[in-house]
């Protein structure tokens, strides 16, 4: 070590032409670096989304930010960058990691410092269909989205500005930009424009649940009758017995964009959307989350109450809470003639939870276009 | 709140050398800095829905209980989902979009004939009518923007404003909560 120190030493002394020498070749090593990545052969072009026909086409895509093949591989990369946080440790991954659905498997999520996030880590599944996001809907894009973990104090911790500066110094990221947006400049804007075009990408449509309604998978008797309950309002006066969740978890997504009170507490403590409507019966309304990869995705709930599905399931089926709030599909839905919650059979909550992991997407999870970049090989490279 | 009430507690023992007047100020405004969340919680509390009707309109509205007593009331019966007749009480939805200067009656032709109107509850919710189907002069079903049934306010899940459409077999257009309204063409 000493050594090393006292060969270093004299470099501070060198006169101003060999410093420049260092300096080009500083230059070089950053721009090899750069040209490294390209080198590599970063796909350009239109982005396909391939998704099912019968997802629909009511795609949320901003007119100033068209999903690029450049742009999306730079999202990812940015995805799982930490380098975008104050302390250089936390990415977007964190807090949404693949295996779990991009969720964290936590009630609250920690960032930066050990102040945890007020609700639950969301999964980033099929948001190119979202166009209200977080637990409250308060964001009308992706783009403002992402912005709000990345510059929360506790989260992420740091201003876009900041941000920006780290990346133009960081080896490839210019070469990137440049290669996104036409020139090397490197801005907040164009960082989250990035995320948002990945996160677009992640389309989650190869459960057993889609290839039922493509007549490739055939389901057990059990996930049908779990199928069938998920579907059907109770109706105890002619024999119908249900569960009532199409109405607000139902289509090929599994998710309408709905915001409900779901009786959790007859005294919500968190207000949800009630805090910027103002409005009584707005308190404790939170986005009816996907139920896609629902099964990988626990704990459940805005505030991660529930550990197992078994526990959200016993929530509907015996503990709905009143309040001004509680949405109208919930009250007095009943399997028992003049019942104010569901009353399902033991047996009949192991049939929904049976359907609920047909909703579960092996191929999503696993897929290595959604993984790190730096970790596993590129889909979106040439080969 | 607890930590306001220690505030107001310590500084009333802390203060105790300082001249009365002094204390009384501090007094005063520790209580009003521990009371101000109350009263605002009780504003919020107390706000009043209203509705918002924008897109391919002339005047943009935002409307309330008060802004709906300027239409005549008009009256549909409808099938609930008890199976029994329920009297509503509103104003019908194309007089409100008159209002707003929408393209209904004479104007209603040519490439208006593609605009329809989309309605919002408070959950997210959303249903269309195509703007034909609002008017007098192509129909007799009328389409109410209700605020009563059966003489009373509507229950605070269907309420204050839920559109009625008179004779239609589902339920799911007669939009309950409803917040906001908007006139567009299609694409």
């Amino acid at each position: 070590m000493l050594k090393r120190t006292r060969q270093y030493k004299p470099l501070k002394k060198l006169p101003v032409g060999k410093g420049r020498i260092v300096l080009v070749l500083l230059f070089f090593a950053v721009a090899l670096s750069g040209w490294g990545y390209l080198s590599n052969g970063v796909e350009t072009g239109t982005y396909n989304l391939a998704y099912p026909a019968n997802f629909g086409n009511r795609i949320n895509i901003p007119a100033d930010n068209p999903t690029t093949k450049q742009g999306v591989y730079l999202g990812r990369m940015l995805f799982y960058e930490p380098k975008l946080s104050a302390t250089n440790t936390v990415s977007c991954a964190n807090c949404h990691k693949q295996e779990k659905a991009f969720t964290d498997g936590l009630p609250f999520s920690k960032g930066i410092d050990e102040v945890l996030t007020t609700r639950s880590s969301m999964s980033l599944a099929n948001l190119l269909w979202a166009r209200k996001f977080f637990w409250d809907g308060r964001a009308t894009g992706l783009e403002v989205q992402a912005m709000v973990p990345l510059t929360n104090p506790h989260e992420m911790g740091q201003s876009l500005e900041i941000s920006a500066k780290k990346l133009s110094k960081a080896p490839g990221y210019p070469a990137l930009f440049k290669l996104v947006y036409g020139d090397k400049k490197i801005t907040g804007d164009r960082i989250v424009k990035a995320i948002s075009q990945f996160e677009r990408t992640l389309i989650s449509s190869n459960s057993r649940y889609d290839k039922y309604l493509n007549n490739t998978y055939k389901p057990t008797a059990e996930e049908m009758d779990g199928m069938l309950l998920f579907n059907s309002d109770p109706q105890p006066e002619i024999g119908i017995r249900g569960a009532n969740c199409a109405h607000c978890h139902g289509g090929v997504k599994n998710y309408m964009e709905l915001f409900h009170n779901n009786g959790l507490d007859s005294i919500p403590k968190d207000a949800g959307i009630a805090e910027f409507t103002g409005l009584a019966t707005d308190e404790g309304r939170f986005k009816v989350p996907t139920l896609r990869n629902i099964a990988l995705t626990a704990p459940y709930m805005h505030d991660g109450r529930f550990k197992t599905l078994d526990e959200v399931l016993d929530h509907y089926s015996e503990h709905i809470q009143e309040s001004a709030g509680l949405s109208t599909f919930l009250r007095n839905e009943s399997n028992e003639p003049g019942g104010t919650s569901l009353k399902l059979e033991y047996y009949e909550k192991k049939e929904i939870i049976a359907f609920l992991n047909m909703l579960t997407d092996s191929t999503f999870i696993t897929d290595p276009a959604f993984a790190d970049p730096r970790l596993r090989p590129a889909q979106h490279r040439k080969s | 709140m607890p930590i306001r009430v220690c505030d107001l507690l310590s500084i009333e023992k802390v203060n105790t050398t300082i001249p009365m007047k002094k204390q009384f100020i501090v007094a005063f405004i520790a209580l009003i800095s521990f009371t101000t969340p109350f009263i605002t919680r009780a504003q919020t509390a107390e706000k009043q829905a209203t509705i918002k009707v924008s897109g391919e309109v002339t005047t943009p509205l935002t409307i309330d209980a008060a802004y709906l007593q300027k239409f005549t009331p008009t009256t549909v019966v409808r099938k609930d989902r008890d199976g029994n007749d329920h009297t509503y009480t509103g104003v019908t939805v194309a007089e409100i979009l008159k209002s707003a200067g929408v393209t209904l009656g004479p104007e209603l032709k040519g490439e208006n004939l593609t605009k329809y109107l989309a309605v919002e509850a408070s959950d997210g919710y959303q249903v269309i009518f195509a703007l034909a189907e609002l008017d007098k002069a192509f129909t007799d079903r009328a389409i109410i923007l209700a605020t009563t049934v059966d003489g009373k306010s509507l229950a605070p899940g269907d309420g204050p404003y839920r559109i009625i459409v008179q004779d239609e077999k589902k339920p799911a257009r007669c939009i309950k909560q409803v917040t906001a309204m908007s006139v567009h063409f299609i694409k």
